[in-house]
């Protein structure tokens, strides 16, 4: 089993990671004086930490052969109510943190149960259920930006060893991640149920625990993510960030993730994430270049890379 | 009897009850549901999610789901208005409706090259095509609010007809993109239930297998599918141009998720095959109203969103509900209907 896991991870792993340090020697040469500062790179790891939290829970749920697209809007109802708690308990962040996590876990657990319980097609689940986290945000934010907390915010614009404080948080629940896909039993049989539901039910697994469980961590990382966004803009708003949704699928694709579930390995999906915030951050070092054109390289890439995809697991296959 | 059972059984039963139940609600709070005004306000608040919503019917019943359609009307819209403006042609409407069209069957021709050679998930495929248009609206063609040209202008503006409630003194015109979406729709509606290649579409989403060996040209059908949708998308999205008497591009991103909304709720399944133009209506109708006429009831517009959200979920899980009890007989009723 752990063989042909293997696999997978060593190729699609390895050709992200020589994309990774091509991109990151040609934004070296063409722009190095730009990029190569400290407060770049910190400011690249800020801001990967919340889209690769939300691309982690969504490659999971791909893995297990559904789809997450309510994740962005889990993130803004999370973060929305940590700000809110704050506020009533007067500055109580661990409160107001606390709150976050579990508000992504029942917003989660509600996609998992639509999803394992009820047999919604995820994509349609996740579809009706983020506009009832946004419509919930909306409510309890009555349409109006959120103010944050002072000393979170602080908290988040700390560093150790220079190392930003969000980045760190993103990088122990990374390596959770990838330990609890690659190594635990849990993650062993999420990537059969995504193979062949059918099949898992017949080899004995429960698939409604471990679909309605994919989903609750999908929900949790969003959670996380939507405290980390709170801390970093100080601020959260019921329709901020809807872009992130398409931006997870495009990590989670371009980290080898096969949308039709059963195949892909969580640390490509973080090197995804790392490949495509950079690309970013070098795109803003030409202030020539409008905002907008950002959609249209990511579509690009995802496209693209899919296509690589396609051409590459081929060539394998008449191996 | 037998008729009777079988209809209950129809996803489109349950709406139409929803919709008749709503609209009485909406009429005893507020008694302003059956006045001419807001009937017509709501078919016009229709015209434009109910012609998205066929290029949602086609993608999801011989395909999957198609995300494209909000940007591809925009972006041929925006072609289509900027030609018209930059060579002075002031001829009858149809032609600026025909650039669109035009390019509407080219962006969707790139959809249904991606999908039909690759074989990719076409959500996938279609929120990366999206993202491109609207990458190339925004950057390459920095598209912004702009007038309409004089022959739309005037086409938004005349009124097929218009009626006034004498009560309350408001009135409302019903625009002429009625008759579009009707001739569209009658269309649609032919050549899905007359002819061979209405057929395929439906077949070619059943079962690709099955419809190949009975001799269907599966991609060709489906390439075919993903033009027309881009050709129905730029209708619709000049449609609201022309409604809106300006061209907004910031307006038709996100419309999308309520469309998809829209027809999963008038019994579109995702697994494909099956859905009906009837369907697709009615839970257009249903949406609208739920978005026109929380308002009227007294509901706050906040709660929108909360509605629109709990009726997809009510109305995907009573069909996954009747098909349980359905099936409970016949030992496991797993299937795997994952996306």
């Amino acid at each position: 089993m752990t063989k042909v896991r293997k696999l997978h991870i060593d190729d699609k792993v390895e050709k992200l990671i020589f994309i990774f340090v091509v991109l990151f020697a040609v934004m070296a040469l063409t722009k190095g004086n730009q990029i190569l500062k400290p407060t770049v790179f910190q400011t690249i790891a800020r801001q990967v930490s919340e889209i690769g939290l939300m691309a982690l829970g969504c490659s999971i749920c791909m893995i297990s052969g559904g789809i997450d697209l309510s994740g962005a809007y889990i993130a803004n109802l999370a973060g929305i109510s940590a700000a809110l708690v704050m506020q009533k308990t007067s500055g109580n962040i661990f409160a107001g943190m606390l709150c976050g996590i579990l508000i992504g876990a029942i917003c989660g657990a509600f996609n998992g149960v639509l999803v394992a319980h009820l047999r919604i097609p995820a994509m349609l689940a996740t579809l009706g259920s983020y506009q009832i986290f946004q419509g919930i945000a909306i409510v309890i934010s009555d349409g109006k930006t959120v103010q944050g907390n002072k000393i979170l915010a602080k908290f988040a614009m700390g560093k150790v060893l220079g190392i930003p404080i969000p980045f760190i948080i993103f990088a122990v629940v990374a390596l959770g991640a990838i330990f609890l896909m690659g190594k635990t039993s849990f993650g062993r049989r999420v990537y059969f149920v995504g193979t062949n539901e059918k099949c898992s039910i017949f080899s004995g697994i429960r698939t409604k625990q471990v679909l309605l469980f994919t989903y609750t961590i999908s929900g949790v990382l969003c959670g996380i993510a939507g405290n980390l966004s709170l801390a970093r803009i100080n601020s959260a708003k019921a329709d901020f960030g809807s872009s992130y949704i398409m931006q997870c699928i495009l990590i989670s694709v371009l980290g080898g993730i096969n949308p039709n579930g059963g195949f892909g390995a969580v640390p490509g999906v973080i090197i995804a994430a790392f490949i495509l915030q950079m690309l970013s951050s070098y795109l803003n070092t030409f202030p020539d270049i409008s905002n907008y054109y950002r959609d249209l390289i990511w579509g690009l890439a995802l496209i693209l890379v899919l296509i690589a995809n396609y051409y590459s697991d081929k060539r394998k296959m008449r191996k | 009897m037998k008729k009777f059972k079988k209809i209950t059984q129809d996803t489109e039963f349950w709406v139409f009850i929803i919709i008749v139940i709503l609209s009485l609600i909406i009429q005893v709070r507020s008694g302003q549901f059956f006045t001419n005004n807001n009937i017509v306000d709501i078919i016009r608040s229709m015209i434009y999610p109910a012609l998205g919503a066929i290029c949602a019917l086609l993608a999801f019943v011989s395909t999957g789901p198609d995300v494209s359609f909000p940007m591809i009307g925009a972006c041929s819209s925006f072609l289509a208005i900027a030609i018209t403006k930059s060579t002075g042609f002031n001829g009858p409407w149809i032609f600026v409706y025909l650039i669109a069209i035009i390019f509407g069957a080219i962006m969707g021709a790139v959809n249904g090259f991606i999908i039909v050679k690759y074989k990719f998930p076409s959500l996938i495929v279609t929120l990366g095509t999206s993202s491109i248009i609207s990458g190339l609206l925004f950057g390459a063609f920095e598209a912004e609010r702009t007038e309409l040209p004089a022959n739309l202008q005037a086409f938004g503006s005349a009124a097929l007809f218009s009626v006034k409630n004498v009560k309350t003194g408001l009135g409302s015109s019903m625009p002429y993109t009625f008759i579009i979406l009707i001739v569209v729709y009658l269309v649609a509606y032919i050549v899905l239930n007359y002819t061979m290649i209405g057929r395929g579409v439906y077949a070619i989403g059943g079962d690709e297998i099955s419809a190949d060996r009975a001799g269907f040209n599966v991609n060709a059908i489906r390439f075919g599918v993903f033009v027309i949708n881009g050709c129905v998308a730029a209708i619709a999205g000049l449609s609201y141009a022309t409604m809106t008497l300006h061209y907004l591009p910031a307006e038709y991103s996100g419309g999308e998720m309520v469309v998809i909304a829209a027809i999963v709720l008038g019994g579109a399944k995702l697994t494909g095959g099956v859905g009906t133009l009837r369907g697709c209506l009615l839970g257009t109708l249903l949406l609208s109203m739920v978005t026109n006429s929380l308002i009227l009831v007294g509901i706050s517009i906040n709660w929108q969103k909360v509605f629109i959200g709990g009726i997809i979920i009510v109305g995907t899980v009573i069909p996954m509900v009747q098909k349980h009890f359905a099936s409970k007989n016949s030992g496991i009723h797993q299937n795997g209907g994952n996306a």
